[in-house]
Formats: structure tokens, sequence, C-alpha cells
């Protein structure tokens, strides 16, 4: 037989300790009288002993680093939302910081051996690719929550064009190889924000990274024609590899 | 949670005062991260989610009602965002079950984790409606009258969620625990 409503509230009530002393009397009287009604006391009971026994999760320690450096610039009360505020203001909020935030990137590019049509003598264009696609798509992420390096990376496709996206934190200085089997990608530059003293180097089919502290930056490469690949990543500090991950790229997304 | 402090931290975040940015970040970021968490079973998708969620409340404190409560708030934040997250998610493709924690290793964490385990893959059996009732209630301490203004639903809704979620835990868990 079904228990009425009114006495699955009060059980629900009595377990949640939110039941006045007249309603636990009046609940009291008609478990001592249902053994149904106890036996669901008993479940939802242990139910809600099983939900309360879980342990909260502690956040990875780079998100507060990420907040507080993302809205590092003050804000200033009572004044129109400028072209940033707005951005902020949108889902994609993360990754239009990275890339709307074109206009305070520093490129740094150290060297390439590649040979393409998009050579590095244009630093402005750089700038004016990476401004675009801020609707990239996330593909992959990997996270990294080592004692002397934490935060995530991960890899975006936008149209012709596939972004990694690292935000790290490292204790000391993390070298980082981002190899790629195609040779038909290429890389396509680079981008950080409001920091500086991250190294790139770039040959075909391999990016190296050389990093300390906390960094957000962007390595943009090109992928005529949307190719499936495999992005691998090695962490290494004094030479020692510390993690190893991949990032998948696949077009069945 | 006080009102008060709250209240006064607001007022300086809207001077452009950091530090009280910040001191709220540090009051709410365990909370919303596993709120986020408990709502898509993904600790990286938690981490987007719980700074999209600061950036938009940074940006968003003129839009603030001081008559409300500011957990009220940015709880009904997190979890409108991570309800369109896996939306969007599953628009583009079906969930990704990942492992809820991939184990702490000292012997008497082993147990908690997999209660945590067995919660968190029972979470993901039941609708984003029950599962929001749940988190606020069971996580986040919230009592059935924050939950209704949180979730702007009546009270007798949430008590109803409640009571089906939990019926649909009771089952998912299977008796395990």
């Amino acid at each position: 037989m079904a228990i009425e409503q009114k006495y699955t509230d009060l059980i629900n009530a009595d377990i949640d300790g939110e039941i006045s002393a007249s309603e636990k009397a009046g609940l009291q009287a008609f478990l001592d009288e249902s053994a149904e009604g106890q036996a669901l006391h008993d479940d939802l009971s242990s139910v809600c002993a099983t939900l309360d026994a879980v342990k909260s999760e502690e956040p990875p320690p780079h998100v507060r680093h990420v907040i507080m450096n993302t809205v590092k610039p003050t804000q200033k009360p009572k004044e129109s939302p400028g072209f940033l505020q707005i951005l902020f203001a949108t889902s994609a909020v993360k990754y239009a910081v990275t890339f709307a935030a074109g206009v305070f990137l520093t490129l740094s590019i150290v060297d390439s051996d590649q040979i393409s049509d998009r050579a590095f003598d244009d630093v402005t264009g750089l700038v004016g690719t990476v401004s675009d696609p801020v609707n990239a798509t996330l593909a992959n992420s990997i996270s990294v929550n080592k004692p002397d390096l934490a935060g995530t990376v991960s890899l975006r496709s936008a149209e012709s064009m596939l972004i990694l996206d690292f935000d790290l934190v490292a204790k000391s200085h993390i070298d980082i190889e981002a190899n790629y089997t195609d040779r038909s990608i290429w890389f396509n530059g680079f981008g950080q924000l409001e920091s500086e003293g991250t190294t790139i180097s770039a040959e075909t089919g391999r990016i190296r990274l050389g990093m300390n502290g906390k960094r957000r930056y962007a390595v943009y490469l090109h992928n005529q024609g949307g190719r499936e690949t495999t992005v691998n990543l090695r962490f290494l500090a004094d030479g020692r590899v510390v993690h190893e991950a991949s990032l998948d790229y696949t077009t069945a997304r | 949670m006080s009102r008060t402090d709250d209240t006064e931290l607001i007022e300086r975040c809207r001077s452009g005062d950091r530090q009280a940015f910040e001191a709220l970040l540090v009051k709410y970021e365990k909370p919303v991260f596993n709120a986020a968490y408990r709502m898509l079973n993904s600790r990286d998708d938690a981490s987007d989610i719980t700074q999209t969620v600061f950036l938009k409340v940074f940006e968003s404190f003129d839009q603030f009602d001081p008559t409300r409560r500011f957990f009220s708030w940015i709880y009904r934040i997190t979890l409108n965002e991570s309800i369109n997250w896996l939306s969007k998610m599953n628009r583009l493709e079906p969930l990704a079950f990942e492992a809820a924690d991939e184990g702490k290793g000292p012997e008497q964490e082993v147990d908690s984790a997999r209660v945590s385990r067995d919660v968190q893959a029972a979470l993901m059996t039941i609708k984003t409606d029950y599962r929001s009732v749940v988190i606020l209630k069971h996580f986040l301490g919230c009592s059935y009258m924050e939950i209704s203004q949180i979730l702007d639903i009546p009270e007798l809704k949430v008590k109803s969620r409640l009571y089906t979620a939990r019926q649909q835990l009771k089952d998912a868990l299977g008796g395990k625990h």
C-alpha cells in the first residue's frame, strides 16, 4: 500500500531536521503503526547518511590563481562596460580571454625551421589571427596535478586552426614538448596573457616551451583540412619527465 | 554563511577592491567547485565552470540584488552554468563518464573514495533537476527555503524533488552503502 504523501513529506522533513515537535509526534505515531513507513524512513535515512558521508573535493590549486590573474584589471564602478568586460561576461569567458586579449598578447617566436607559406615575418598577422576564433570548439583537455606543476592544457579547434591552451603553474622551470606526427600541421603562432618569460621554439612536428611560475599561453597550429591528429605532451623538470599526456583531435566531434 | 560579511565584501568589490573579491573567492571557491563537480562528474570541467562563475560574478556585482543572499546568487549561477555546459556537451557527444577519483593512496582514504565514486555514479543517473536539489541539500548544506530561493521554485516542489531524487539514488546505489 502506498504511503500517503503527507507522511513521505514528514519522513523527509524528519531526516532533514526540518520538522516541528507536533509533526514529529504525528510521524512517530504513524511509524509505530506502519512497517512500510518505517522501512521507507530507514532506507531514506541510509541514502542521506551515504550522501552526507561524501567528502568535499579540493579544487585544483591553480583555479584561484587563474581567477585572480584574470580579474587583475581593477573594476571601475559606475563605468559603462568596455569591450573586455562584455567579452568576459560571455559563457566562453575562459577562452574569450585568451583570444580577445589579443591586443595584450606578446608574441615570442624564437625560431622555426618549418617551410610554409605562413612564415613568421608578420607578427601583426598573428595577432589578427588569434583575435578571431573566439568560438573555438573544445576537442580535448588534460589536467596536471603534480607537486611542482599544476593546471590544464586544452586542445581546441577553430576552422583550420588547432589551439593548444596552456594554463599552468610551475614551482620552478619546466620544459614542455608538444609533438605531433602529422607533418602537414605547422606552427602558426604563440600568444601569452599578461606575462612574459615563456620561451618557445618550433620545428616540424614539435613545439618546445619553457616556463616558470603562473603562465597562460596559447600555441596556434595550422591544420589545413581539419585533419585528425594527436598531440603528445611531455613535461620535464631538469631534463626529467615529470608528466606525459596526449590530446586527440578527431573530426567525429 | 554570514550575510553581513558577504554584504560588506560585495560593497567593497563594487568599489573595485580586489582583496574583497579574493575573500569571496576563498570562501566560495570550494562549494562552487564541488557543486559543479557533482553536476558534471569532471574535475576539469568543474574547474572551468568555477572560473566562469567567479568571472561572471566579478563582472556582475552591479546586477546583484543586495536584498538577496550572495550564496544564493552564486550557487544559482553555478548550477545554471553547469546545466548549460551539460546541455552543450550532450549536443556534441554523449557525456563522457570518467572515474570520479583516481585514488588518494593512503588505506584509510580508500573507503571514502569508493563511497564518493559510487555516489557520483548514482548522481549521474538522475535528472539534473533532481541532481540540483541533492547537491544543494547534501553538498552545500542548504535548507528547503534556501533551495527554493536558489532554484526559484516553491518549497513543496523542493521537497517533492528531494524525495524522488533520494528514491532514485537508493535504487541506483542498490544497497551498496
